[in-house]
């Protein structure tokens, strides 16, 4: 199954990710419009800096974006009491008509990827741009300016890592 | 040809669902009956959203209403009766025997009452089964006072749910503060509050000796100092004891509950157990327990499943934790330095540290530390990071590089992911694994 992987030698945390992430998930799914409006909720991924201040300096001040992974078996599907949560071709999806915020996927979601805000809210991958292919089909990989975010099976992200690190333009050509 | 195994699961909440969800999985021709003595399928911690009117009984269903009929799988509405190993039987109450290849106890639990005059009486309830939620809802017309009993989790919360259908409500409590099962003293002070605030009393050291009234009417609790709560209708929330009829006669060994191994196979074979009725290895005790949650009956349920298969699967093991809302203030909590012994005699852990925070008014963070190893924790108004502590402490890494900003710790994994990295031995979960490849590189 495909799913979202970020590359943290290229994240340079511009958090552009978050930004778009939280604009698709909005009716206008226009930033502008988004802010006028109030409708922009929580972003479904973050960018993290790796590490308390001892690490920092230790590990090079990385940064990275993070999501939901997507598990199998995934906790928060164990453990949500009204079936919200639940698996749907490999992905983890919630309804959240269904959720009745008792956060017992918070609770045990160890990446802390479900944000608690009346429902629970998290990285749905997009079903509004399912008609969409290439890097424009996830908001937060269209939006991610150094295309440190992947798209992809962990195996096709392995072989990303593998290659040295091309500036964004020579890709492009 | 292989030979279609028979599959038998007595309980169809929690673990016996995920459990029959598993084995169908993996075998799509196996024989698999589901017994269960209530007509459907639904979630128990749902009730006391019912009994509020927040959800109708057609949302209490945490599968589709045709979740067995679509996989194949036969459920049956009886109750099991008697079990014979031997002869690899189970009796129904409808005079139905079953063959089984391979059986999962998922009988679950029943509320314990206190053993006190006139608890037997009409409008005494439970709030474990729908059809306890239908009683109450039955006699609210005629309720204006309402007392419970125990201030757990499912007391309070059917206090909460009594106050917003306009009841009356007074909730007693034997021990010194509530939720003494759930949060230390402090934690639970701020909830109590909260509960004064919305217009419930609570009464703590209030011991009931006796439920009074005439065998039509409720008219009061009694408690042992002789001062009487009068009320129409009484709610029973003092936890849960494993229903283990089933076994009588049988050698399955049990103690609290039913014991098994890491594999939730019972000392009899080809008998596994699994949910609130099973007394599995627990990472905190250090002795087998019951954690009586819905998240970890329906982990058990799919691991007793996966070993019924024969794809041997090893059950990490569970530990105390819990999500709740009350008066729609969230609180988590985990591990068992957070315990006060109770009147069951908990078994509160030990603590060298307590870190503690309240950043704003309605924000409250407590970690209680041992050797510089997280042992437990609650969180108060913002939960958003309770995930990421609870794996800390499940896998028992040393959090001193980070102490100083574990209780500003917001949702990011980022900052503890160095922890991980250095104890990835310990974080073999396949998405972990695929993360610290990622930042290693």
């Amino acid at each position: 199954m495909e799913r979202l992987f970020c590359d943290p030698r290229r994240c340079v945390g511009c958090r552009a990710c978050e930004i778009a992430c939280a604009v698709e998930h909005t009716p206008s799914k226009d930033l502008f419009v988004s802010v006028l409006n109030r409708e922009l909720g929580p972003p479904r991924r973050r960018v993290q800096t790796v590490g308390a201040q001892p690490y920092r300096v230790a590990i090079g001040g990385v940064v990275l974006s993070l999501g939901c992974h997507h598990c199998d078996p995934a906790p928060c599907v164990d453990a949500c009491i009204t079936g919200a949560m639940h698996k749907e071709d490999g992905q983890t999806v919630c309804d959240t008509d269904k959720c009745v915020g008792c956060w017992m996927c918070v609770m045990r979601c160890p990446y802390g990827a479900i944000t608690p805000k009346v429902k629970a809210i998290k990285c749905d991958l997009c079903p509004d741009r399912r008609e969409k292919v290439g890097r424009s089909r996830y908001a937060c990989v269209e939006a991610c300016p150094t295309e440190a975010l992947f798209a992809g099976t962990f195996e096709e992200f392995q072989r990303v890592l593998a290659e040295p690190v091309t500036a964004v333009w020579e890709g492009r050509q | 040809m292989k030979k279609t195994q028979r599959f038998v699961i007595i309980g169809a909440s929690a673990a016996g669902s995920s459990a029959a969800e598993t084995l169908r999985r993996y075998d799509p021709t196996a024989q698999i009956t589901v017994v269960s003595d209530e007509k459907i399928t639904y979630s128990k911690p749902l009730l006391s959203y019912y009994l509020a009117g927040k959800l109708g009984e057609e949302q209490l269903f945490f599968r589709a209403p045709d979740f067995y009929e679509r996989l194949g799988i036969e459920r049956i509405h009886a109750r099991a009766v008697g079990l014979l190993p031997e002869k690899s039987t189970v009796e129904l109450s409808d005079g139905q025997k079953l063959k089984y290849d391979k059986l999962l106890l998922a009988t679950g639990a029943a509320p314990r009452f206190p053993k006190v005059e006139g608890i037997h009486r009409d409008g005494v309830f439970g709030l474990r089964k729908l059809e306890d939620a239908q009683g109450i809802l039955t006699r609210l017309p005629k309720t204006k006072r309402a007392v419970v009993l125990g201030g757990g989790l499912v007391g309070l919360k059917a206090a909460e749910a009594l106050k917003e259908r306009g009841v009356d409500v007074t909730v007693l409590i034997d021990s010194p503060h509530a939720l003494s099962q759930m949060l230390d003293e402090s934690s639970a002070r701020i909830f109590e509050r909260i509960f004064e605030q919305n217009g419930v009393t609570i009464r703590t050291k209030a011991k009931p000796v006796a439920v009074l009234g005439t065998k039509e009417k409720i008219e009061g609790v009694q408690i042992a100092s002789g001062e009487v709560f009068p009320c129409d209708l009484v709610v029973v929330g003092k936890g849960v004891d494993p229903s283990l009829e089933l076994l009588e006669g049988t050698q399955i060994r049990k103690d609290y509950g039913v014991c098994v191994d890491d594999y939730l196979r019972t000392s009899v074979e080809n008998i596994y157990a699994a949910g609130d009725v099973a007394q599995a290895r627990d990472v905190l005790r250090g002795e087998p327990w019951i954690n009586a949650l819905w998240p970890c009956a329906v982990e058990q349920g799919r691991v007793a499943a996966l070993n019924m298969l024969n794809k041997e699967t090893i059950y990490r093991g569970s530990m105390r934790m819990n999500s709740v809302q009350f008066f729609g203030v969230p609180v988590i909590s985990a591990g068992l330095a957070v315990l006060t012994p109770g009147p069951l005699g908990g078994h509160p852990g030990e603590h060298d540290e307590t870190l503690e925070a309240q950043p704003v008014p309605g924000i409250y963070r407590k970690i209680f530390l041992k050797d510089e190893t997280i042992v437990g924790f609650v969180l108060v108004g913002d939960v958003e990071a309770a995930g990421v502590l609870r794996i800390l402490m499940e896998r028992r890494v040393t959090i001193a590089p980070v102490k100083d900003e574990l209780l500003e710790l917001g949702p990011d994994l980022g900052r503890v992911l160095p922890l991980i990295i250095e104890n990835k031995e310990r974080f073999v979960e396949r998405e972990f694994q695929e993360l610290v490849h990622t930042v290693g590189v």
